[in-house]
C-alpha cells in the first residue's frame, strides 16, 4: 500500500508493506524494516534501525497531525489527482482567512485598496488577545468578506487580494 | 477552619485550589460556565453550580451568579483563583457585605494596588524606586507628549491591566499612534475601561518579582523572588525560583522593599511584588499582583511552602507561625507554561478538542493541570494547557530534569509550545542564564523545529493510515479509558508540598 503526503509543501511517498507484525517501508527509494505497536489510540510506538520512538498521529479527513519530538506536523495525504494539481505555480489570488474561531474587530481595507506585502488588513480578536491579518502579497483587494463585529470560524475567507504581477508560470 | 469554600474560577488554578481544600479538609464547590461542563475543576469538586454562559462576561465574571452559587451551597469563603474577578475591589466588597469570606486582601487593599497610579504613589513614598513615566492615565493628546519627553522605546499599559493584555512596546514614533489605539481597545474589552498610562522601556530588563505572604497580625514574610523574563507578547512562558542572576544582596534588599509596600497597604494573604531590573542590578517596582500567581509553584517547590493552603488558613484567621529567618530556600524550580499555541504564528491560540495526551512525571516532577484526552480547549478562556515545574538541586539540573520532562509531554488535537520549549531548555544562552524580556523576539530560530529526519513522523502517518483502513494488524488496540488515564494523572500531579 502506497501512501502520499504533503508535508510543508514537499510530497513524501511512502509504500508499506505489511507481513506478520513486522513492515517493509520503502521511503525516498530507502528500504526499511519496522517495527511498530499500537500503544493507545493516537500512539504508536516504532522501532526504526534501533532507534525507540513514540509518535502520536491523529487523523481527520484527509489531515494528519503528527507529534514528534515535541513539535506538531501538518500533513496532508493527498491522492494522485491532487498531486498533480498541487504542483501548479500558487496563483495570484490570496484569501485572507481567519486562523482560528474569533471575532471580527476592525476591518482596516476596502475593496479597491490598494495593500503592501504585510500591511495589516483585518483586526480579529480571540481569547482575549487582538491580533492583526496581514496580507501575504502585494495587490489590490478584490472582496471584502468580513465586518466588524462578526463571529468568524477557522478558514472563515475575510478577504481576497489579487496581486498586481500575473503569477509566475 | 472552613467547613466549605467555593471556588469563582476554572481550569489548572480551580483544580490546584481544589486539592489544597481537600488536604486541609474543607469541601469543595465548583462554579461553571456553559463551556465548562466536562472541565476537570467541576469533576474533582464536591459540589458544582452552573452560573451562566461561555464567555467570561456571562459567567466567570458575574459577582452575582458566584454570590448565588455561594449562598445556595453555603459556602463561608471564596477563593477567586487568578485572573477574572480576583483583582476585582467591587466583587471582594460584595463577599464582605454578603458575609462571605474573601480569600485575598481586603476590597480596600486590591484598590489600593489594583490602581497602578495609586500603586506608584505607594511605592514612590515607601522610597521604592519607579521607572519615569506618565502619572496616571493620559489622553491621546497628553500620551504623545509624554512620549515625546521620555523617549523611544516605551510602553503602553493599561491603567486597570495585568497580564500582558492592553499593554504594548512601542520603538518609535511612527508606531505610537496604532499602539496606543490597539491598546485601549484591547484594554476596553478585556477590562471595560480604557485608560492607559506610559513610561520608559528599560532595556534589557529582566522580570523579577517578590512574593509575599501576610496574615491579619502584622507578620508581613517575603519568599524570595521568582525571575519572569522568558516572555511572548509580555506574558510569562518560562519562571524560575531563585533568579539565577540576582546576588543574595540584592535579594535581601528586594525582599525588605517588598514587605515595606505590602505593609503600607495593610495587606493580608498572598501578594507578589513585581520589579524590572536592568543589567546592573537597579530594580523598579513595576505593580503589585493581590492574588495568588500563575507562578507560585516554583516558590513553593524551593520553600517547601503551601501558598495556597496558607492563604486559606490565613482568610480562617490562622497565625503565621513563621518569621522571616524561618524562610530557607533550597535548590532550583523552574516552570514552563504549556500553551495551546502555535509558536510559528507569533504563538497565536490553537483551540481545538485534545485528542491524545501523555504528561510527564517522575521524582521533582509537578504538572499543575485540567486537561484530559478529549477535553475541549475553547477560544473563551486563556490558552494555557498545564504548568510543567521540575525541582532540582541545581540551576542547571532543574533545566536537564524540565528538557527531559518535556521529551515525555504529547498532546495531540491542538498545537502547543512544547518544541518551543524543549529548544529554549538547550538554548546556551538560557542555560547561561543571559536573558531578559526580549529573549524570545531575539531567538527566532528557537521558534521552528528546523531541518531533522522527517522519516520517523511519515512512516507513523503511513502506520496511522494503514490501520484505520482496517487492514493493519494492529488494528484493534483496547482503547484506553479516561476515567483510568485521570486517575492516574490526579495521583502523579498532587503536590508533593505539605
Amino acid at each position: 500500500m502506497t501512501y502520499t503526503f504533503k508535508l510543508n509543501e514537499q510530497v513524501y511517498k511512502i509504500t508499506l508493506e505489511e507481513n506478520e507484525g513486522q513492515i517493509e517501508v520503502e521511503i525516498d527509494g530507502e528500504k526499511l524494516p519496522v517495527d511498530y505497536r499500537k500503544i493507545e489510540d493516537n500512539l504508536y510506538s516504532i522501532l526504526l534501525d534501533g532507534q525507540s520512538l513514540t509518535i502520536g498521529v491523529f487523523k481527520k479527513g484527509k489531515k494528519v497531525q503528527v507529534f514528534f519530538d515535541g513539535d506538531l506536523y501538518d500533513l496532508e495525504s493527498i491522492s494522485e489527482r491532487e498531486q498533480r494539481k498541487s504542483s501548479l505555480a500558487a496563483s495570484g489570488v490570496q484569501e485572507i482567512k481567519a486562523p482560528m474561531p474569533s471575532r471580527v474587530v476592525k476591518v482596516l481595507k476596502s475593496e479597491g485598496d490598494e495593500v503592501s506585502r504585510d500591511e495589516g488588513v483585518v483586526v480579529i480578536e480571540a481569547m482575549k488577545m487582538e491580533s492583526e491579518l496581514k496580507s501575504p502579497i502585494a495587490g489590490k483587494v478584490r472582496n471584502v468578506m468580513a465586518k466588524e463585529g462578526d463571529a468568524i470560524e477557522a478558514g472563515t475567507v475575510l478577504m481576497v487580494v489579487v496581486s498586481d504581477t500575473p503569477p509566475a508560470e | 477552619m472552613f467547613k466549605k469554600i467555593l471556588i469563582a474560577n476554572r481550569g489548572e488554578i480551580a483544580v490546584r485550589i481544589i486539592r489544597a481544600c481537600r488536604e486541609l479538609g474543607v469541601s469543595t464547590v465548583a462554579v461553571y460556565s456553559d463551556a465548562d461542563r466536562r472541565s476537570l475543576h467541576v469533576a474533582l469538586a464536591d459540589e458544582a453550580y452552573h452560573i451562566g454562559g461561555s464567555a467570561p462576561g456571562e459567567s466567570y465574571l458575574k459577582k452575582e451568579n458566584i454570590i448565588d452559587a455561594a449562598l445556595k451551597s453555603g459556602a463561608e469563603a471564596i477563593h477567586p483563583g487568578f485572573g477574572f474577578l480576583s483583582e476585582n475591589e467591587a466583587f471582594a466588597e460584595m463577599c464582605e457585605k454578603t458575609g462571605i469570606v474573601f480569600i485575598g486582601p481586603s476590597a480596600e487593599a486590591i484598590r489600593l494596588m489594583g490602581d497602578k497610579i495609586t500603586a506608584r504613589k505607594i511605592a514612590f513614598d515607601a522610597k521604592v524606586p519607579l521607572v519615569p513615566g506618565s502619572e496616571g492615565a493620559v489622553s491621546d493628546v497628553e500620551a504623545s507628549v509624554v512620549a515625546d519627553n521620555i523617549g523611544y522605546p516605551l510602553m503602553i499599559k493599561a491603567s486597570a491591566g495585568g497580564g500582558g493584555k492592553g499593554m504594548r512596546l512601542v520603538r518609535s514614533k511612527d508606531d505610537f499612534e496604532s499602539a496606543l489605539r490597539m491598546a485601549r481597545s484591547e484594554a476596553r474589552s478585556a477590562f471595560g475601561d480604557d485608560s492607559v498610562y506610559v513610561e520608559r522601556f528599560v532595556e534589557q530588563p529582566r522580570h523579577i518579582e517578590i512574593q509575599l505572604i501576610a496574615d491579619s497580625y502584622g507578620n508581613t514574610l517575603h519568599l524570595f523572588e521568582r525571575e519572569c523574563s522568558i516572555q511572548r507578547r509580555h506574558q510569562k512562558v518560562i519562571e524560575e525560583a531563585p533568579s539565577g542572576f540576582i546576588s543574595a544582596k540584592t535579594r535581601k534588599k528586594m525582599g525588605e522593599v517588598a514587605v515595606k509596600i505590602a505593609k503600607a497597604v495593610n495587606y493580608k494573604g498572598a501578594g507578589t511584588i513585581e520589579f524590572i531590573m536592568d543589567p546592573k542590578q537597579n530594580f523598579y517596582f513595576l505593580e503589585m499582583n493581590t492574588r495568588v500567581q500563575v507562578e507560585h509553584p516554583v516558590t513553593e517547590m524551593i520553600t517547601g511552602f503551601d501558598i495556597v493552603k496558607w492563604m486559606i488558613r490565613i482568610a480562617a484567621g490562622e497565625k503565621l507561625p513563621f518569621k522571616q529567618g524561618d524562610i530557607v530556600m533550597k535548590g532550583h524550580a523552574l516552570e514552563c507554561r504549556v500553551y495551546a499555541e502555535d509558536p510559528a504564528t507569533n504563538f497565536m491560540p490553537s483551540p481545538g478538542t485534545i485528542e491524545y495526551l501523555s504528561t510527564p512525571s517522575g521524582p521533582g516532577i509537578r504538572d499543575d493541570s485540567a486537561i484530559y484526552n478529549g477535553c475541549e480547549i475553547t477560544s473563551f478562556y486563556d490558552p494555557m494547557l498545564s504548568k510543567l515545574i521540575v525541582w532540582a538541586n541545581t540551576r542547571e539540573a532543574a533545566i536537564d530534569k524540565m528538557a527531559s520532562a518535556l521529551r515525555e509531554y504529547i498532546v495531540l488535537g491542538v498545537k502547543t509550545n512544547i518544541g518551543f520549549l524543549r529548544r529554549v531548555m538547550a538554548d546556551e544562552e538560557f542555560r547561561k542564564c543571559k536573558i531578559d524580556t526580549g529573549y524570545i523576539e531575539r531567538h527566532p530560530e528557537l521558534i521552528n523545529p528546523g531541518t531533522r529526519d522527517m522519516k520517523p513522523a511519515l512512516i507513523a502517518a503511513a502506520i496511522a493510515m494503514n490501520n484505520s483502513t482496517g487492514s493493519g494488524l494492529q488494528a484493534q488496540a483496547a482503547a484506553a479509558s479516561n476515567w483510568k488515564l485521570f486517575a492516574r494523572r490526579s495521583g502523579v500531579t498532587r503536590s508533593p508540598l505539605a
